[in-house]
């Protein structure tokens, strides 16, 4: 169980690479933009007569700033559809979109619900915001990870759903973004009322860290790197930066709440000789870990890395520490190990709070517009002076930090066996695979599913997965180009259900009717697996004279069972105890027999005589559902060359359940040495997963005999 | 490719049983085994086509084998055949 959920949260964190890879660049665009467009940063160092609103430079820097806040912005929608899509097994394409569309209903369920309770006024301050236009509540990131998750849960339970005929049409993986919204406005109903508590709880714990000194700091730093992966952290030091939660002070005559902005008026100041602590004491503490720490720790993550992985790992890890130095955006790189190694993400936190505390025990008085990177360590600190913001001990203690960063991330990862970047189990990834993987595979379940079977019949008809270049389908219709036309089989293609195939130039369209997307998705599954590379080990996969009924319990579509009639009047008796080997060890295939008290033979089930034995001793039916029936009456009768039996049905004629077949004389077939037992075999058992008697003893002709599935 | 023909000399065709026989013994090679009687065609695999060919004393099938091992299966195809019909 601990393995299985280990094995989960490693998925979920290679899932979160996706929209992490974009982190760095919006971040450095956000950063840089950020920073030289700010009106103080511009006011501080005189770049008014360079950087002006409305001149080139201005603009371009304010394109940087708007575009990578853009991506920050939407970073929840980014989660939606990229864990969506890493989650998904198959056709992750439509997992994206089933993830968009869930994000957008859940949001709009809970955005509906805030304006029936009367508006954004009404609701906690800093507790709502707008996503896509969408007045909503604050959920961060980890709005976007619930519905990424669920979408993909949902779509991997889904996406080859079988419905009805009449709904068919919207069956398979249309019906992932329709179940999706259904689920997704209830989840939304549901986040409206539970995340509210969420929000309070954090919003208590503000009011702790104030009246609590240095291990108030401390413990508000641990809150907002611990935030931070469920978005929570700017409602949490917003208040601290803005309000009077962070203390108030008189700058120059005026009076000046909250720490960030107190900050900045001493820094407008002329008459500021020491930057406040009791402000910096909320922000000092992000350098030493953003600047010195966390980049020590991406180094841990590429040493741990296995060599082969190591510089791929590597380009990862390189930006996100440096997105994290220059401009003290932190979540790149911590999303890298946040879910693979969330006790290491706990060990941060602690490592991070104590920065906090250790700036404000210095008396660092380092301020930020919004984070700690080297632009604002410079601006805010350096360019100020030593004496003013005692900036030296951010080196200080960040070259400690850095050793220590580097030695916890390096052995807990080596210890622990943490999957960092470069460290995932190849699982995942694409492999080739070795032929005792394919044994393996085969061993695992005895033959293939039905719709395995199919599905090597499709491939073995379109010449094997070599041929196929593009497969695709239409409402009714797979379509599909091949290399080579020649090699396309029309005869297998129809064995595999097909009721048409049509060939234009390389183009071949072959007519399933509307399920043809639930025969795409199973194609495709099967194209994947292993056992396509033995599409004769699928389909040849009988059940063998050695074992007399493999288990065959590998059905993943819920068929329905197909149940088949007794055929005479008298007493069932088990294929086994026929009595003769072709029957008994069930070479014809699976099924059961009765031992007739009356020479008539009925149809066990509505369909069509596909061929009726010249001797008369034998019927096959084709069922409608597509079971194969095999009615044999008597064992080797067929020596009696049609003497004693009477049919009364041709080849081709349509049958209903319990019409007569073929009647016979009892007494005289027996006279003639011959035992009457008439066996009810499904000729084409591998196509089912599950074929058993249903009655035993006295049997009366149209009662229940056979389940199959 | 590789093709045969053969001519039915057992008195009661193909029925059931050397059908099963047939389809169990086709079911061993990777080839496609297919058999063809005045223009009807059946996939050895597949029992009830077999049968519903109705191969009687003396009909003419002619077999064709198409795959990777086709050479041995067409042997042995060949070799069922005159055991068994």
């Amino acid at each position: 169980m601990k393995d299985k959920i280990f094995g989960i949260l490693q998925r979920v964190g290679r899932s979160f690479m996706l929209p992490i890879a974009l982190l760095p660049v919006a971040g450095l665009l956000l950063g840089i933009g950020g920073s030289f467009t700010n009106p103080t940063t511009i006011e501080t160092y005189r770049l008014g007569s360079v950087i002006y609103e409305g001149g080139i430079l201005y603009t371009v820097l304010d394109i940087m700033s708007k575009t990578g806040s853009a991506v920050f912005d939407n970073l929840a929608l980014l989660f939606a559809m990229g864990v969506a899509i890493g989650m998904a097994k198959k056709e992750k394409e439509v997992a994206a979109l089933s993830g968009a569309i869930a994000y957008l209903v859940m949001n709009t369920a809970i955005s509906v619900l805030i304006m029936a309770k009367g508006g954004v006024e009404a609701m906690t301050e800093n507790s709502t915001t707008s996503a896509l236009g969408i007045t909503t509540l604050q959920m961060g990131v980890f709005g976007g990870i619930i519905v990424g998750l669920g979408v993909a849960a949902l779509h991997n339970r889904f996406y080859r759903i079988e419905l009805p005929q009449v709904l068919s049409f919207f069956g398979g993986t249309r019906f992932v973004p329709i179940v999706c919204t259904v689920v997704y406005l209830m989840v939304g109903i549901v986040m409206f009322y539970l995340w509210p508590f969420v929000q309070m709880g954090i919003s208590k714990l503000g009011g702790l860290v104030l009246n609590s000194g240095y291990i108030g700091t401390w413990i508000y730093g641990i809150l907002e790197r611990a935030l931070i992966p469920f978005g929570l952290h700017h409602v949490f030091y917003m208040p601290f930066w803005q309000t009077e939660l962070g203390g108030s002070m008189m700058v120059d005559d005026n009076i000046v709440t909250g720490a960030q902005n107190i900050f900045f008026a001493e820094l407008a100041s002329k008459s500021t000789e020491v930057f406040s602590v009791s402000a910096t004491r909320f922000m000092s503490g992000k350098f030493p870990f953003m600047i010195f720490g966390l980049p020590a720790a991406a180094f841990a993550m590429y040493r741990a890395a296995r060599p082969e992985k190591r510089k791929a790992a590597g380009g990862l890890l390189l930006s996100a520490a440096l997105t994290s130095m220059l401009t003290g955006i932190t979540e790149p790189l911590e999303f890298t190990f946040i879910f693979v190694a969330p006790l290491m993400y706990g060990v941060h936190c602690v490592l991070a709070g104590l920065s906090y505390m250790l700036m404000h025990l210095f008396n660092v008085g380092v301020g930020m517009t919004f984070s700690g990177g080297v632009i604002d360590l410079t601006l805010f600190g350096i360019l100020q002076g030593n004496h003013k913001t005692n900036w030296i001990w951010i080196v200080i203690v960040g070259l400690f930090y850095a050793v220590v960063y580097y030695f916890v991330f390096y052995f807990m990862i080596k210890k622990m066996h943490l999957a960092t970047p470069g460290r995932e189990p190849d699982d995942i990834e694409p492999k080739l695979y070795r032929r005792s993987d394919v044994e393996a595979a085969r061993s695992e379940k005895a033959a293939g599913s039905p719709g395995d079977v199919t599905s090597a019949l499709i491939l073995k008809g379109l010449g094997g997965k070599e041929n196929l270049s593009d497969i695709d389908c239409c409402a009714t219709r797979l379509r599909i180009t091949v290399t080579d036309i020649e090699k396309v089989s029309d005869s297998l293609l129809k064995e595999s259900g097909a009721s048409g195939v049509i060939h234009k130039g390389n183009g071949v369209q072959v007519i399933y009717g509307p399920r043809v997307s639930v025969v795409k998705s199973n194609l495709e599954a099967f194209m994947d697996s292993p056992q396509s590379n033995d599409l004769d080990g699928v389909l040849g996969e009988a059940p063998s004279a050695e074992k007399p009924q493999p288990q065959k319990k590998n059905a993943p579509e819920k068929a329905a069972a197909i149940r088949m009639y007794a055929h005479l009047n008298g007493t069932a008796v088990k294929l086994e105890d026929v009595g003769d080997d072709v029957f008994s060890q069930k070479i014809l295939g699976e099924g059961i027999a009765v031992e007739p008290s009356e020479g008539r033979l009925y149809a066990p089930c509505d369909g069509e005589v596909d061929s009726v034995f010249d001797t008369k001793h034998a019927v096959n039916i084709l069922s409608a559902e597509g079971v194969e029936v095999l009615l044999h009456i008597g064992i080797d009768t067929v020596k009696l060359g049609g003497k004693y039996f009477e049919s009364h049905v041709s080849d081709g004629q349509k049958v209903k359940k319990g019409d007569l077949l073929i009647t016979f004389d009892i007494e005289a077939i027996k006279a003639e040495g011959y035992k009457v037992t008439t066996p009810f075999i499904i000729a084409n058992t591998d196509e089912y997963s599950v074929i058993e008697p249903a009655a035993q003893g006295k049997i009366t002709a149209g009662s229940e005999i056979l389940k199959i599935i | 490719m590789q093709s045969f023909s053969y001519t039915i000399k057992d008195e009661i065709g193909i029925h059931a049983r050397p059908a099963g026989l047939l389809a169990k013994r086709a079911k061993e090679f990777q080839s496609v085994v297919t058999l063809e009687k005045d223009g009807k065609t059946a996939a050895a695999t597949k029992l009830m086509a077999i049968m519903g060919m109705g191969v009687k004393c003396g009909d003419t099938v002619n077999v064709t084998v198409e795959g990777a091992d086709e050479e041995a299966a067409a042997a042995a195809m060949e070799e069922f055949f005159k055991e068994n019909l």
